[in-house]
């Protein structure tokens, strides 16, 4: 009994301080994000509403967070599609923000830091673009994307 | 020979485009104004630069007669003016100090708007007339009569054929 | 004491190796975008003049401004119709006087353009393509010149139309 009782403080002694249970929290709104139709001419880049991504890090002492976006595919809109990678981003404030692409492969970092970030009011804004073109089909193209704070 | 007039191309136009967008349907229009400039103008063509008249007989060929000429008028107009085809002699027949009287000089027509004549050194002859613009085509057969007091020689005799599309 | 040891240290190895879960939270978000019908035609010259000439040696009179181009951009479902139309407004008129706007002819190059005879009954076919894009080519116009047409200067309006189903 003595022996397991060690073998345990043993194994707390040496693990980081990070794999302590980190405390993250992740709000995105609004949760729709709304690119309307615009003449490619006029609008080459068509602009959707800024998003407020709210988050807050806590017993993460010393070690790294981020904060990535995937997207579930490309956008879709019955048999169209428009590659997802016509998304990009424009984040503030920078850093820990930053700008990016939308990828259905890989997550791409909108933010990142270090340490925790205990304000519980800490927010980012992200703005999504589409690059407007006339080669897009009509439609209504939807596609879910995944934020995901986390704290390794 | 032949009266032209030219006149030059006036392009006025206007574009307008217009785009519109919907879901089931779209539309767009453009305006292109369009203009083609004919001018008066006016062309002769003849079979034969030259009308010869064989050597013959004055009994066996009391009048000797040319191979037909044929002469295609090409003429722009306006709608109801007349264009008006003329040929004036240079002068007599003439071989040296010989002539033979212009006068003697005539020809039988055909085709529409074409008529018969005889030629004149001073005062332009109709060979044919016609109203508003076209491409009439005839024929004139000269004919000279044969005379035994022909005094021998190559007479000659220039004719200038004027047409004229006001 | 040794299997306690043993647990410890493949816990370590587990984390060293990142096979341990992280801290992570997770939202989602949709995004959504509309793409409606849309179409615009832009063509090159605003005037398509044909010169006086003499029928004999020019029987068909191109215009003076040679080829027009043509752009046009349209939206429309997966190979919706996209076509492009010409219309005479009226025939070539001087006055009182008339030469039919079939006189006028084009040839045209571009994927999807063909040649025409332009109608003041009819909207002619200069182009038809499938789906959404933008397109170009070109229409070269010529007049039918002949020697009956009565003097003057003609004109005719022709509007072109873009539609996308």
């Amino acid at each position: 009994m003595k022996r397991h009782i060690l073998a345990a403080a043993v194994v707390v002694m040496v693990i980081p301080s990070g794999l302590a249970a980190q405390r993250l929290d992740l709000a995105v709104s609004p949760g729709v994000i709304t690119f309307p139709s615009s003449d490619p001419d006029a609008v080459p880049v068509i602009s959707a509403a800024p998003v407020q991504v709210s988050y807050r890090v806590r017993e993460n002492t010393g070690a790294p967070w981020s904060l990535t976006v995937l997207a579930g595919g490309d956008l879709i809109s019955g048999s169209s599609m428009v590659d997802i990678s016509n998304v990009t981003w424009v984040a503030t404030p920078a850093p820990p923000f930053q700008n990016g692409t939308l990828s259905k492969t890989v997550a791409q970092r909108v933010a990142s830091g270090a340490g925790n970030v205990p304000n519980p009011n800490t927010t980012g804004s992200v703005t999504f673009r589409l690059a407007n073109s006339w080669t897009y089909s009509t439609g209504t193209y939807t596609q879910t994307i995944l934020f995901t704070l986390s704290a390794p | 020979m032949m009266k032209a007039v030219w006149s030059g191309a006036i392009a006025a136009a206007a574009l307008l485009v217009v785009s519109t967008s919907a879901f089931a349907q779209a539309t767009a229009s453009g305006t292109v104004n369009v203009n083609a400039n004919v001018a008066a103008r006016a062309s002769l063509a003849f079979s034969s630069n030259a009308i010869t008249f064989a050597d013959a007989d004055p009994v066996a060929t009391p009048v000797m007669t040319a191979t037909a000429l044929t002469i295609d008028v090409r003429a722009r107009t306006s709608n109801a003016a007349n264009v008006t085809l003329t040929v004036l002699a240079s002068g007599d027949l003439v071989s040296g100090s010989d002539s033979i009287g212009i006068a003697n000089l005539t020809w039988a027509a055909g085709g529409a708007g074409f008529q018969a004549g005889t030629s004149n050194s001073t005062t332009a002859q109709t060979v044919g007339s016609w109203t508003g613009s076209g491409s009439p085509s005839g024929t004139q057969t000269y004919s000279l009569p044969n005379s035994w007091a022909y005094n021998t020689g190559n007479y000659a005799v220039s004719l200038v054929y004027t047409l004229t599309a006001p | 004491m040794g299997r306690c040891v043993r647990y410890a240290f493949l816990t370590l190895l587990l984390l060293a190796a990142g096979l341990v879960p992280a801290a992570a939270q997770t939202t989602t978000a949709t995004l959504n975008a509309s793409v409606n019908g849309l179409a615009r035609l832009s063509i090159s010259s605003l005037t398509i003049s044909f010169p006086d000439s003499d029928p004999d040696t020019v029987p068909s009179v191109p215009a003076s401004q040679g080829p027009v181009t043509i752009t046009a951009r349209a939206r429309t479902s997966v190979n919706g119709a996209v076509t492009l139309t010409v219309q005479a407004a009226d025939q070539l008129r001087s006055g009182l006087t008339t030469i039919p706007a079939s006189q006028i002819t084009w040839t045209a190059s571009g994927p999807g353009f063909g040649n025409g005879t332009l109608s003041a009954a009819t909207a002619q076919t200069v182009a038809v393509w499938n789906g959404s894009g933008v397109r170009s080519g070109t229409q070269t116009f010529f007049f039918r010149n002949l020697w009956s047409y009565p003097t003057g200067t003609y004109s005719l309006t022709m509007t072109y139309t873009l539609s996308a189903a």
